[in-house]
């Protein structure tokens, strides 16, 4: 059973007079426990099926369903809610909170939410991807390698259904972004969690287990294993 | 969380703060220093400023007021107090050679007259005398003493309270109706009326009992400047606050700038933020947090700073530094704190509302 899948998307940008169509049709579907990675060039439409999938953009054309649930038509409150609970984000450039430390960059999607306490599990998750010594540390005191884990443990606090990741070792070195990818992988078992990735990044290819090719806004080819 | 977020540009932060500690002062202060303005003025004119003083008229054919014409005002004003007196000039040599001119007063009810800084005006001075405190310091006097007038010996009995603005100066001897027997009519009568507004009318009704139209037996005068000078001293005042809110308002632009500011740097945040599932509500409560909070760090020192110009400005203007914590004063700093705030909340509303209603997936893209 897939927990989101795209049915015949299709994204038009208004650019100027001109009206661009990012994705032309596009069918996807990734599953829990499963790593799906979206390969292709620039300006082929990877981040806006990114941004689909995320719930942070809605379609022009076509349908977005999420746990058998079409969330197409929902309001930006709404979708702000399915991301809360369902959905977490890594992003190339990290994107933590500077003047927050580790713990609390993890326990951020949940700050507001009063009613759990989240705290033991956003120490939890840090050790679990070994920053359990610098649980009290602020970014700028971190390494890449290590914001980024911090992040994936930020994407993981909710509990969600879904990992989106957008060149997670776009900014890494070639072994950091290895254990990045090592990470992921032990994470998506354990937590039993879809990630879909976006990358440029071959070496990601040897731990995915779809690779999707969209060029022009259109999926070229899907590599299952 | 908002607080740290203001402090990570703490310069932008601080002058923004800044900006506020200044609005508020200068609101508070302005305000305070008409609230020290009126307090002085009032306090100054309050006495007199409920008296009738009515003396014998340009067509009158008697000498003063006549004690016919006393009973009758009598009558007309029922409650109030109608104290005649006669006056006169005299000068006092004191044992030490000094001398000293002064008015003699010829009263009996002295006691609605005259307000004491020391020993007794009773109401019905029989034998004793008064006179003004400096006086007295000048021909070094004290209770007990004996001064003359008239070739009969007075013993003080109690010293006046030098009455600060109007008909201050020259010294004052007040003695009992007695003392100026020579004279026949009366040449004032005073009616206590208690307040200006309440003179006025006294003054209207013994101006018509008395005088025609060409025909002034008694003139009849009060203090009723006193109202156009409270309405002015209200003015001066609205016109000090708005200076002063003007201040505040330069102000709360420089908190919509920093505001503006710090939320277009931080847009891509704001936008992970909303991508981790943060609500817009929750986004737009974030920074309004900050704005208040800015808002009241700076409202609560320049409140304390307001406070500090205030116990100044009323040393110099009232001698009193304390009365600035009187309502009619310390209600500008309350005032001015709460201004602050809501200036502060108002003028980060906008920027909220900008970041939270943010695209996530543009905000992202920035």
């Amino acid at each position: 059973m897939s927990v989101i899948e795209l049915e015949d998307v299709i994204k038009r940008y208004q650019s100027g007079v001109e009206t661009v169509e990012a994705l032309k049709g596009v069918d996807f579907s990734a599953d829990r426990g499963e790593m799906v990675t979206v390969i292709g060039p620039s300006g082929s439409g990877k981040s806006t099926m990114l941004n689909m999938i995320g719930l942070l953009d809605t379609p022009t054309e076509g349908h977005v369903h999420l746990d058998a649930r079409d969330v197409t038509d929902f309001s930006e409150d709404e979708l702000t809610e399915e991301r809360r609970t369902g959905i977490g984000f890594v992003f190339q450039d990290f994107h933590l909170l500077p003047m927050l430390t580790a713990v609390e960059n993890v326990e951020l999607p949940s700050m507001w939410n009063t009613s759990v306490d989240r705290h033991d599990r956003a120490v939890e998750l840090l050790r679990r991807v070994g920053l359990g010594d610098r649980l009290d540390h602020t970014p700028d005191q971190l390494s890449g390698g290590q914001q980024q884990r911090v992040a994936v443990a930020r994407s993981l606090i909710n509990e969600p259904d879904i990992l989106l990741a957008d060149e997670p070792t776009g900014n890494l070195d070639q072994d950091t972004g290895q254990t990045i990818l090592e990470e992921l992988t032990r994470l998506k078992e354990d937590e039993n969690v879809a990630i879909v990735a976006v990358t440029h990044d071959d070496q990601m290819l040897d731990y995915t287990d779809t690779t999707v090719r969209i060029v022009d806004g259109v999926i070229q080819e899907v590599d299952q294993p | 969380m908002a607080w740290r977020n203001l402090g990570r540009n703490r310069t932008r932060t601080v002058l923004a703060a800044l900006g506020i500690v200044i609005g508020v002062i200068s609101i508070a202060s302005l305000g305070m220093a008409g609230a020290a303005l009126q307090q002085q003025a009032t306090s100054d004119l309050g006495s007199i400023g409920g008296d009738v003083t009515i003396a014998s008229g340009a067509d009158s054919a008697t000498d003063g007021v006549t004690r016919a014409q006393v009973e009758t005002l009598r009558d007309i004003v029922s409650d109030a107090e109608v104290v005649p007196q006669k006056s006169n000039s005299t000068a006092l040599t004191a044992r030490n050679g000094e001398e000293a001119r002064m008015s003699v007063t010829g009263v009996t009810n002295a006691a609605a007259l005259y307000n004491l800084t020391n020993g007794d005006a009773p109401n019905r001075l029989a034998s004793g005398a008064l006179i003004s405190n400096g006086t007295a310091e000048t021909l070094d006097l004290e209770l007990g003493d004996p001064v003359e007038y008239d070739g009969q010996i007075y013993r003080i009995s109690g010293f006046l309270e030098e009455s600060g603005g109007f008909g201050g100066g020259g010294g004052q001897l007040v003695l009992p109706m007695s003392a100026l027997s020579e004279q026949d009519g009366y040449d004032t009568v005073t009616v206590v009326a208690g307040n200006s507004d309440a003179a006025a009318a006294l003054a209207d009704v013994i101006d018509a009992q008395f005088n025609g139209e060409d025909d002034e037996e008694l003139r009849v005068s009060t203090f009723g400047s006193l109202d156009s000078l409270e309405t002015f001293l209200n003015t001066l005042n609205y016109a000090l606050l708005a200076i002063g809110a003007i201040s505040l308002v330069v102000a709360s632009v420089a908190i919509l700038n920093v505001m503006l500011m710090s939320t277009v740097e931080r847009r891509g945040e704001i936008g992970v933020l909303r991508a981790v599932g943060i609500r817009r509500g929750e986004v737009l409560r974030m920074i309004l947090t900050e704005a208040a909070l800015m808002g009241a760090v700076g409202g609560l020192i320049g409140a304390l700073g307001s406070l500090l110009v205030g116990l100044a400005m009323f040393q110099l203007l009232t001698g009193n530094a304390m009365a600035v914590f009187n309502w009619s004063s310390s209600q500008y700093l309350l005032f001015g704190f709460a201004f602050a705030v809501v200036a502060s909340v108002l003028s980060g509303v906008y920027p909220a509302w900008k970041a939270a209603n943010d695209r996530p997936v543009d905000a992202l893209r920035s």
